[in-house]
């Protein structure tokens, strides 16, 4: 890919960005959020056209419309967003529009095999005869995978793929590449995790704010000086220092429990000042707690905050008792993407007095706060004007934290706050929540990534198959303990004991 | 503050200031209306000399004036990303009941009142069943369109109720057809209407539940708007604005006809969709209303004083929809910096 440049509405997204891709190597894009990688990959296997820049596959220049072509020019993708058919099967999402024929239509047995083939191919353990739609996500990501690499192509994208995989399918798949790439498939891989970086890339291109800032030999190379590289500043303390000490109670659940059985029967507390950190696996019950305590989806359970019941089941119950959500999926859970900043900023303030008079939105005071909230989040966009759509995926991240931060809440429940978005936000959004919880506010951090809630919670929760199974200090326990925990539902350490006491009986 | 190159280039100077009015008037969304409009009046003003009379213009406000009310309803149900099939028929309804209760010998404001609540108690029955049973909205209002239309046919036996020669009709009659000084009060009401709904729709809290609701449902209710009462609100002044628009129909016609106009709500889709609004819901504003009907009224009036036969109304109606929405899905897609980037190949 030579000298590629692509404009969007207010925002020059890559310039002269050039892109090398060899057989038989795994090449890495990193960069923060809105840096470009994403669109280069876009550009790559025809779902945006670049606005200028050409694209050469063995030496001969392409145009690359569509996927479809892409396709055909032996370019497939794996995307962060989910296109398969929910409610087709699995075989029939693996086969689309390659379904082999029998004599009477479609040949199912074949098929069905053909699908078990490539699903084996990753070590995926799924049925290929279920519905995708009853399949979590993080399978769903897998089929997805099995898709792309069943196409046999050359060129293989995989633009934030592992970012709902658990490890263990991580692992699974970066041996799959490591085989894919002996064979002499040239991969694109994208990813904000330097570790996955390191271990399968032998090239990465670092790319900033659309620009290319270098290309570096992963032999040569080091985790803090790719950080370097892609923020333009050396990264000192990513989770910043706690200066309060944690206070009184101020959140008590007791027997928190889904209709769905999600969640069973699970208790806790919360202090002021504290951060509480939620981990477990896909599907553990952890993003239902959250949505639970907030209200926004049905549960029983008595849950006192600051000594007073809230009644459960109903989101403006939660927003009243002074309780604020960031949930999980900020574009179909959390913003208004047809809308402009400013008014997705107000949402939640309809009904409070003193924004509204007479049922009309003050102007100046709605600006004021919009205003203040793009200013003190640090949100990078042209003005509070500008549509939701056209911010990077960290900004985006950082309205919503700004909003549910803004109504003063005194419990925040941050549903995977850092999800798909680059080191330096996420470095900046530590540093909010540090800063709430200072202001003596209760903070639940439910995260699939274990570094930051080590990082920065003064106790883990671990929950497994919808029940709370251990509690870590993160003072003093690593990141194994509590993938062993949440995989497996018991501690590692009780474990330990388990087995010395097994020891001693013999 | 830190920034780096690029973000501070896009940033710039002048970050968080508000934008400009050009933005805010999203010339995007309205510039194919507006395009339509020029081009359409530009041809009918050169080769009709009637056109660009002040009583002919009045004319296209008069004979789309019910199209221009429903269409108000219209816009908040579409800003919902739904659609309300039965307004040509709640129309009917209220018009009946305006008539009947007129031929009781009820006084014009009674009468007036009993079109209004009898409007709005349809349309709260298709957001009670939408918003709150959760029944689709297409079910519904499909089915809501036949019961509205045969309960006209059951009440009238299918009789026309004429209204002229009634003394207390009169009133009625002036304020669908009479003007105040040089303006047709129609007009004005209509007007008045627009202004009324671009305020509870830009400004009102109310208005914010509305977009939010069409923009992205789950994200309302996690914010505390309550989505199945939004919903039912907004079919309920959809109904609202057909127990007006029945008031001005009957003004007109001089009579309540009991056959309702299956084109009356195609037209009154075509026209919010005309104004640049999205089937999704969300985006779009009353401006892109009052042109997209607007426009229709034009291309009928132009249609008539050319001598075409009416019969290609439909045709001509059905051909601007499906153009209308040709341009969204170019304002929305990839297409049209395909089209640019050829362009710029050409003039190179």
């Amino acid at each position: 890919m030579h000298s590629i440049t692509k404009r969007f509405p207010g925002v020059i997204a890559l310039s002269n960005v050039d892109l090398n891709l060899y057989p038989g190597e795994v090449h890495a894009l990193v960069g923060e959020n809105g840096s470009g990688k994403s669109t280069l990959c876009k550009c790559l296997y025809g779902f945006i056209q670049p606005d200028e820049g050409t694209i050469e596959i063995d030496g001969s220049v392409k145009e690359i419309r569509t996927p479809t072509s892409a396709l055909q020019l032996g370019i497939a993708a794996i995307t962060q967003e989910l296109t398969l058919a929910q409610t087709l099967s699995v075989t029939e999402n693996l086969l689309m529009g390659r379904l082999p024929r029998g004599r009477l239509g479609i040949d199912w047995k074949k098929a069905h095999a053909l699908a078990r083939v490539a699903l084996d191919q990753i070590g995926a353990n799924i049925d290929e005869h279920s519905r995708v739609s009853s399949l979590s996500v993080e399978l769903q990501q897998e089929v997805e995978i099995a898709r792309a690499i069943s196409t046999q192509s050359r060129v293989l994208i995989f633009d934030e793929a592992t970012s709902s995989l658990s490890e263990d399918a991580t692992a699974r798949l970066l041996s799959k590449i490591e085989q894919l790439r002996s064979q002499g498939v040239a991969i694109v891989f994208v990813t904000h995790r330097l570790k996955e970086v390191f271990s399968c890339a032998q090239r990465a291109t670092v790319l900033r704010d659309g620009e290319l800032v270098a290309v570096v030999k992963m032999s040569q190379t080091n985790e803090s000086d790719l950080i370097n590289k892609m923020v333009g500043r050396t990264m000192t303390d990513l989770y910043g220092k706690r200066r309060i000490a944690v206070g009184k109670p101020l959140l008590e659940v007791r027997n928190l429990s889904t209709p769905d059985g999600k969640i069973k029967n699970v208790s806790f507390h919360v202090r002021r000042g504290e951060i509480l950190g939620v981990s477990g696996l896909v599907g553990s019950g952890k993003i239902q707690l959250g949505k639970a305590l907030f209200g926004a989806v049905p549960a029983t359970g008595e849950v006192t905050l600051d000594g007073r019941r809230i009644v459960l089941g109903s989101p403006s119950n939660g927003l009243c008792a002074g309780i604020g959500f960031v949930p999980d999926d900020r574009k179909n859970c959390a913003l208004l993407m047809t809308r402009n900043i400013r008014h997705n900023l107000s949402l939640p303030w309809m009904k409070t007095d003193g924004f509204t008079h007479f049922g009309l939105v003050k102007r100046k005071t709605e600006a004021a706060l919009a205003g203040k909230c793009v200013e003190r989040f640090r949100v990078h966009a042209p003005s509070i004007e500008s549509p939701v759509v056209n911010l990077s995926g960290g900004n985006q991240q950082k309205l919503v934290l700004s909003r549910c931060f803004a109504t003063n809440p005194c419990l925040v429940v941050l549903a995977e706050p850092t999800r798909g978005i680059d080191v330096g936000a996420k470095s900046e959004i530590y540093g909010f929540i540090q800063d709430l919880a200072e202001k003596s506010a209760g903070i639940i951090m439910i995260s699939s990534e274990l570094p930051e809630l080590l990082g920065l919670t003064d106790r883990i929760l671990v929950f497994y198959q919808g029940e709370l199974c251990s509690e870590f200090d993160p003072r003093t326990s690593g990141e194994e303990d509590i993938a062993h925990a949440a995989c497996t539902g018991r501690a590692l350490r009780a474990r330990a004991r388990e087995l010395a006491s097994q020891m001693e009986k013999c | 503050m830190y920034l780096t190159g690029a973000a501070r280039r896009w940033v710039g100077e002048k970050s968080l200031r508000s934008s400009s009015l050009f933005q805010k008037a999203s010339l995007g969304r309205l510039g194919g209306v507006i395009i339509g409009l020029v081009l359409v009046c530009v041809y009918l003003s050169f080769s009709n000399p009637l056109f660009l009379t002040w009583g002919n213009i009045l004319n296209i406000f008069r004979a789309q004036s019910v199209i221009f009310i429903l269409a108000i309803g219209m816009t908040f149900v579409i800003l919902c990303g739904m659609l309300d099939l039965s307004v040509a028929s709640a129309t009917g309804v209220a018009s009946m009941v305006l008539g009947m209760s007129m031929r009781a010998g009820c006084g014009a404001l009674p009468a007036c009142i009993l079109a209004i609540v009898t409007g709005v108690g349809l349309g709260f029955i298709n957001g009670f069943l939408i918003g709150i049973v959760r029944i689709s909205w297409f079910v519904t209002t499909l089915a809501t369109l036949s019961i509205y239309a045969s309960v006209i046919l059951v009440i009238t036996h299918g009789s026309t109720i004429s209204l002229f020669t009634f003394d207390r009709f009169k009133s009625i009659q002036y304020l669908a057809n009479n003007d105040i000084g040089p303006m047709p009060i129609i007009l004005l009401i209509i007007g008045l209407l627009y202004l009324i709904c671009a305020v509870v729709l830009h400004r009102a809290a109310f208005g914010r539940a509305v977009y939010a609701v069409g923009s992205n449902p789950e994200a309302a209710r996690l914010n505390g708007i309550n989505v199945p009462v939004t919903v039912m609100i907004v079919y309920t002044i959809a109904g609202l604005t057909c127990g007006i628009g029945a008031i001005q129909q009957v003004g007109r016609l001089t009579a309540a006809v009991p056959i309702t106009d299956p084109n009356q709500m195609l037209a009154v889709i075509a026209a919010v969709l005309i104004g640049g609004m999205s089937l999704k819901g969300g985006e779009g504003g009353v401006t892109g209303t009052f042109l997209g009907s607007l426009f229709l009224g034009i291309i009928q009036n132009g249609i008539t004083l050319q001598g075409i036969s009416a019969y290609w109304q439909g045709t001509v109606t059905g051909l601007i929809l499906i153009m209308a929405a040709g341009l969204a899905v170019l304002r929305e897609s990839e297409l049209r910096h395909r089209i640019r980037r050829a362009l710029r190949a050409v003039f190179r």
